[in-house]
């Protein structure tokens, strides 16, 4: 699920961006998932309704890849061994393909929270 | 006490209070009406529409659109595009249309047959601006996405596909019609539970589908109930962005030919035995419409119009012996072609007894012996039931916007009813003879082991 984050806020403003740039990846690296060959989408929890059926929305070429890169690491951390570095999730490969999706069913679930709690004003 | 006094002063106090009605200017249904019978018609920005003002608080507005289960590329498409009306659109989601149709009191609804693909709203008469635009919206605007066609649309197709397999009826309907056909009109409805349309149909072929069906030669906007210039105005503001056509997907069917034959498919259930033969196309067809076929197939009937009575109609008499088999007679009319076929449903050993009674009833009014007072009763039915169906909204609507589609020619009821009632005896006794040349087609659901074949009752196929 998508948690509150000042990356918005920071990506209008492109002065603060390429102030902030090398320090975030800094900490994306640092983060330690990159070698496990793992994205940052992979690293969302899964058990709630909207990411279960997030996931039943993924393309099928997109499912399988997610797949296999959480057994790799599953794998590697059962084996407490690092990929080797050419099979590194790179910065650019490290793309948010599931977060669109999310973002979308919760827009969903917002709406229909919002209409069932509305109140009609009838025209006169 | 109602002293004369007391009884004038009440009086007066009455009429000092206004009208309610006149004075809002709301017309009530008991009021002359404003508007006529007779659609108006115009166009705007390639779209084609026709409105008549009914004097009724309520109006019906749909889109038809020339793409029934005949015009699509593969199985399941005018379906899944029949499914996909009033989900979301890149302005509103699913749920917000429902929502807000609700609190109108608006009924939304969307079907489709063989010929035409049909997208229906019913509202009150001031809601007409929302409605418009909501269906523009909808042929234009509607997002088609994977999720939406894995979760919802397939889902609902499938239940369908259980429903037609549940119901003898239909499966004897589209039978007759793939029998009689083969393809285009001959292609059902609904895909039936075998057939794998998921292999055919994607998010992204729907669309293209829908960019082909709902192109702007291809549709037509008519209401029912609504102030023409009202309308007309409403129409070029809403359905400006229409699309001129599908890149991918031409729609188009080869002229239908008929063949005929015989299928039969077992079933469980029930029994039903249709009978058919080459009828009269719809009258907006022009050429191809042939009244004498109209009023053979209420001659024949086998319904009642009246209560506690067989009726007068030839099938009934005939089947009046078998009270287990119910027998009726439509014209299935469609743009080049029609189908006049005789459904016997019931009871197993009754319609075997019965079907035998309906060729030969058939038979016998192909050579003549026929009574002229039978006949001219049965020209009054099936010009009433012509002249009905055009004056209830559902049909008439998409009667209407199927002939503004193919000729720019609105379904006047009034010139059908003329053409209806100059049908001579002869034209009927020639009419019921060239059935009995052709080839005839019969289908059989049910228990086959006891429904007989078509050579048995005496039929050519």
């Amino acid at each position: 699920m998508s948690g509150p984050s000042l990356a918005p806020y920071i990506l209008r403003r492109p002065w603060l961006k390429t102030w902030m740039m090398p320090f975030a990846n800094w900490y994306a690296n640092a983060a330690g998932y990159r070698r496990l060959g793992l994205r940052y989408d992979d690293l969302i929890p899964e058990e709630n309704d909207t990411m279960q059926l997030a996931l039943k929305r993924l393309p099928p070429k997109e499912a399988y890849d997610r797949v296999f890169r959480l057994r790799r690491a599953f794998q590697c951390s059962l084996a407490h061994q690092l990929l080797p570095p050419a099979e590194w999730t790179k910065p650019e490969e490290d793309q948010p393909y599931l977060s669109q999706i999310i973002k979308e069913i919760e827009i969903e679930e917002k709406e229909r929270a919002d209409l069932e709690s509305i109140t009609v004003q009838r025209r006169t | 006490m109602a002293t004369p006094a007391s009884v004038g002063s009440r009086a007066l106090r009455a009429s000092k209070q206004p009208l309610k009605n006149f004075v809002q200017g709301r017309r009530g249904l008991a009021a002359a009406a404003s508007g006529s019978f007779e659609y108006q018609t115009g166009e705007a920005a390639g779209v084609k529409y026709a409105s008549r003002d009914l004097p009724t608080a309520t109006t019906t507005l749909a889109v038809v659109a020339k793409a029934g289960s005949r015009y699509q590329p593969g199985p399941g498409f005018s379906d899944a595009l029949e499914k996909f009306a009033f989900k979301s659109t890149f302005k509103r989601s699913t749920l917000r249309i429902t929502r807000e149709a609700e609190l109108l009191g608006g009924e939304l609804s969307a079907y489709h047959n063989r010929e035409n693909l049909v997208l229906r709203a019913k509202f009150l008469k001031e809601d007409l601006p929302y409605f418009t635009e909501l269906l523009g919206e909808v042929i234009t605007k509607t997002r088609y996405t994977t999720h939406e066609l894995n979760e919802e649309v397939f889902h609902v197709m499938k239940l369908d596909q259980k429903g037609l397999l549940a119901s003898p009826l239909s499966l004897a309907i589209n039978s007759v019609h793939s029998t009689a056909f083969h393809r285009g009109l001959g292609v059902p409805t609904n895909a039936t539970s075998s057939t794998p349309f998921t292999k055919y149909l994607d998010a992204q072929s729907v669309a293209d589908y829908s960019d082909a069906a709902y192109a702007r030669n291809n549709i037509a906007v008519v209401a029912n109930g609504a102030d023409h210039s009202e309308f007309a105005k409403w129409v070029a503001d809403f359905f400006q962005d229409v699309k001129t056509g599908s890149t991918e997907y031409k729609l188009s069917s080869e002229p239908t030919k008929y063949y005929g034959g015989e299928e039969r498919i077992a079933h469980a259930s029930s029994d039903v035995m249709i009978i058919a033969f080459p009828g009269s196309s719809s009258f907006t067809s022009g050429q191809s419409f042939k009244p004498e076929l109209t009023v053979l197939a209420a001659l024949l009937g086998g319904q009642s119009s009246i209560k506690w009575s067989p009726g007068f109609s030839s099938l009934s008499r005939a089947a009046a012996d078998f009270p287990q088999a119910h027998v009726s007679t439509q014209n299935a009319a469609y743009t080049d072609a029609g189908l006049l076929y005789v459904t016997i449903t019931g009871k197993a050993s009754d319609i075997a007894k019965a079907s035998k009674a309906v060729v030969d009833t058939l038979k016998s009014i192909a050579s003549g012996n026929v009574s002229d007072e039978d006949i001219t009763k049965a020209t009054a039915l099936a010009k009433f039931r012509a002249l009905e169906a055009g004056q209830q909204t559902e049909a008439g609507l998409e009667a209407t916007g199927m002939g503004l589609i193919s000729n720019s020619k609105a379904y006047q009821i009034d010139e059908l009813g003329q053409r209806i009632g100059k049908v001579t005896a002869d034209q009927v006794k020639n009419a019921a003879k060239s059935l009995l040349e052709h080839r005839a087609t019969v289908s059989s659901v049910g228990d086959l082991f006891v429904l007989p074949w078509a050579e048995e009752i005496g039929l050519k196929v």
